[in-house]
């Protein structure tokens, strides 16, 4: 079996994201950028796959500007075999919606003819969740999104819900997987394996080279950052408390 | 690495660097990341380290043990080995990995970085360096593994900075060497406070001159060799075990001596150098920290009215910190960036490097503890630890009057023809 994955760069989760002075957008300047975590447990996924024999090739896929290839670095430290790099100068977070990636990928799918493509169920940066689905739409192959665990022998998985977990059957491969949280606990690369990673290849071609009209239809008027919390109050007593709930939160 | 990262309370993601001024902080090639391994490594120490280091520092250093589970993790990421050759089970990578590694592991446990600094330069790059092919085969690859727990014993009761004074002798007998004496202050000379680490190097006295001096290797369980005082209630690096060691009568073979006999002093020497700038590369790390946590209170305290950051004293107190820690980082990466693990003769910068870095170190994390008021006085906000922990760098390795020294002989050798 032959896995492809897609990593995407985005703000690292830890920092505390600034506002860009034209409110268009989060500031990228001098942020500390990492592997999306969903896309590290997708790659991580692929890795088990291939050290239990089940996997004989993954290759890592990002759109991004250039520097996406550091990212693309990190899943081959990881233990991915191969990579490819689309570039483009679009943001990711919010000019290059997931539609367009999808489309993006299923050329690349379409090129590669991979056996199981797995992503992370969203991006940290964008946060639509729904380029897995759009990706096995366009490329109209089976797809289990929201993965908690795979089963390729069983051909199932089992799925976070908003209730609990379901367990689905795929009936064939090629499909499209994307990953949960609770899929597996990502590894750090080893100081090896880094080593060996810039000795790994990188096909690098422009993003709009494919023929994929690249245009998402929404536009980002104006990006502000969430109110600050207010300060709460003491109220006197449980009627006081009960009263507010009533009357002023309507939750009771 | 990032789902467990990405699952804790914002509170433990104190750390990020979420500004990188200089680019240092992530991703390109700097000074401080000459090279994309460079920067792959530093990645994922820091991730490494801010994930599974820093939650367990703070017990680590009340209760001053030592966390062999974690370190041998270390072993695992191919870290204990850094600066070892592949063939010996190490990473095969150079001074800036060893000073990336100590730098990134200090911001966030300069106690367990001092241990790792014991074991992976002081022993094994020390090994790797001088030691035989036949050595090497036998001890470095459980050392980089973290299986064994390694350092290397020079100072004496009654010999630190003058360190050719020891007095620790080893007398020939047939095909073995009788070793003597005692050793003070060494770092994994115990791990659980019971035995002594597993494997060291020791510096004795083979002959009558000053400098006959030599170096022999000797393992936990060899007759006569046993773990002295614990030293208990150190000021800092309380997470790093420091010990006294007895040698009574202990029998080594031949076999296990390191390098030519009566040529351990330039072993010394060379091995000094890149301790000496990786103790700088930890007080870059404290310095660091100390910086980060300075910046985001002044942000969030407010005094007056305001936050306390738009005073001007809390102003200089940050901006110094920044300048005199960027100051003391570029100085150790240029020296490291042009340290041959195989040489000696960098004195002037390996001790210059210490030198500087210890004491912008020392004076940012008093500065930090100064911004935090109460709080930083006490230990939640770390620096207080930070602040201990930095006065062992003027100590350590050399102290500030031996650098002094060193660095003065120096222009009496070199000249007075500065860069
Ligand atoms: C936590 C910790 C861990 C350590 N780990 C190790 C280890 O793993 N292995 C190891 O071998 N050692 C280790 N050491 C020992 C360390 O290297 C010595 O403490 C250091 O070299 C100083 O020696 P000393 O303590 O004997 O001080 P001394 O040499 O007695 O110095 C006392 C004072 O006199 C000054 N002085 C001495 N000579 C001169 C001079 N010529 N001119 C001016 N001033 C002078 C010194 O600078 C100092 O201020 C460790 C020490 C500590 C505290």
């Amino acid at each position: 079996m032959r896995v492809l994955v897609g990593v995407k760069r985005v703000v690292d989760y830890a920092v505390k994201v600034r506002v860009a002075a034209d409110k268009k957008a989060v500031d990228l300047a001098n942020v500390k950028m990492s592997m999306n975590p969903f896309c590290e447990i997708a790659v991580e996924e692929a890795v088990r796959l291939k050290e239990a024999k089940k996997a004989t090739e993954i290759i890592a896929v990002s759109i991004g500007p250039k520097a996406a290839a550091e990212t693309i670095r990190t899943a081959l430290a990881m233990g991915c075999d191969r990579g490819i790099h689309l570039t483009t100068d679009a943001r990711t977070d919010q000019e290059l919606g997931p539609n367009s990636v999808a489309k993006l990928l299923a050329k690349v799918v379409e090129e590669e003819s991979p056996d199981a493509i797995i992503l992370g169920k969203q991006s940290i940066d964008g946060d639509f969740g729904c380029t897995g689905a759009m990706l096995a739409e366009h490329l109209k192959i089976p797809q289990c999104t929201f993965a908690a665990t795979i089963d390729f022998d069983a051909k199932t998985v089992e799925r976070e819900t908003d209730t609990g977990t379901e367990v689905v059957s795929f009936p064939s491969l090629p499909a499209v997987f994307t990953a949960d949280l609770r899929l597996n606990e990502p590894r750090y690369a080893t100081l090896p394996n880094i080593m060996k990673a810039k000795k790994k290849k990188i096909d690098t071609k422009a993003a709009d080279s494919l023929g994929v009209e690249l245009n998402e239809g929404n536009t980002v008027l104006e990006v502000f950052e969430p109110p600050p919390r207010e300060a709460g109050i003491f109220v006197d007593d449980v009627d006081g408390l009960v009263d507010k709930l009533k009357n002023e939160a309507g939750v009771l | 690495m990032l789902a467990s990262r990405f699952l804790r309370p914002l509170s433990t993601r104190c750390l990020s660097t979420a500004v990188s001024p200089s680019g240092g902080g992530s991703g390109t090639l700097s000074l401080f990341s000459p090279s994309e391994e460079h920067v792959g490594l530093r990645e994922m120490v820091r991730s490494f380290a801010e994930s599974e280091v820093e939650p367990q520092a703070l017990e680590h250093n009340r209760t001053e043990t030592f966390n062999l589970p974690l370190f041998r993790k270390l072993g695992d990421l191919g870290l204990l080995g850094v600066t070892v050759e592949e063939e010996y089970g190490g990473s095969g990578m150079d001074a800036t990995a060893c000073v990336i590694v100590m730098e990134e592991l200090s911001a966030v446990d300069p106690a367990f970085c001092l241990s790792y600094l014991a074991h992976s330069c002081l022993f094994l790059s020390n090994l790797n360096q001088n030691g035989s092919h036949e050595q090497k085969v036998k001890y470095s690859p459980g050392a980089c593994s973290g299986e064994i727990v390694g350092g290397m014993c020079m100072s004496e009761p009654g010999a630190g900075t003058d360190v050719l004074g020891m007095a620790t002798t080893a007398t020939p007998k047939g095909d073995d060497y009788v070793i003597n004496g005692q050793k003070m202050w060494i770092t994994n000379g115990t791990v659980d406070g019971v035995n002594t680490g597993d494997a060291f190097l020791v510096y004795a006295r083979t002959g009558e001159a000053r400098s006959d001096v030599s170096m022999f290797i000797v393992e936990k369980g060899m007759p006569g060799f046993s773990l002295g005082q614990k030293i208990e209630n150190k000021l800092g690096m309380r997470a790093s075990m420091t010990a006294e060691l007895v040698f009574e009568d202990v029998v080594v073979n031949k076999s296990q001596l390191v390098g030519q006999l009566n040529g351990a002093a330039i072993c010394m020497m060379r091995n000094l150098e890149i301790e000496r700038v990786a103790l700088a590369a930890m007080s870059s790390g404290i310095a660091r920290r100390c910086i980060e946590e300075m910046a985001k209170y002044s942000t969030t305290r407010k005094a007056f009215g305001k936050p306390i950051g738009d005073f001007g004293q809390i102003q200089k107190m940050i901006a110094e910190s920044y300048a005199e820690y960027m100051a003391s980082k570029s100085y150790i990466y240029n020296t490291s960036n042009n340290l041959d693990l195989s040489s000696a003769g960098n004195v002037m910068d390996s001790d210059g490097v210490k030198l500087f870095a210890g004491k912008m170190a020392k004076d940012v994390a008093d500065r930090a503890i100064q911004v935090l008021g109460g709080n930083g006085y006490t230990g939640e906000y770390r620096v207080e630890q930070l602040w201990r922990d930095a006065k062992l760098l003027e100590i350590g390795g050399g102290t500030n009057e031996s650098h002094h020294k060193n660095m003065t002989k120096w222009f009496g050798k070199a000249g007075t023809t500065l860069p």
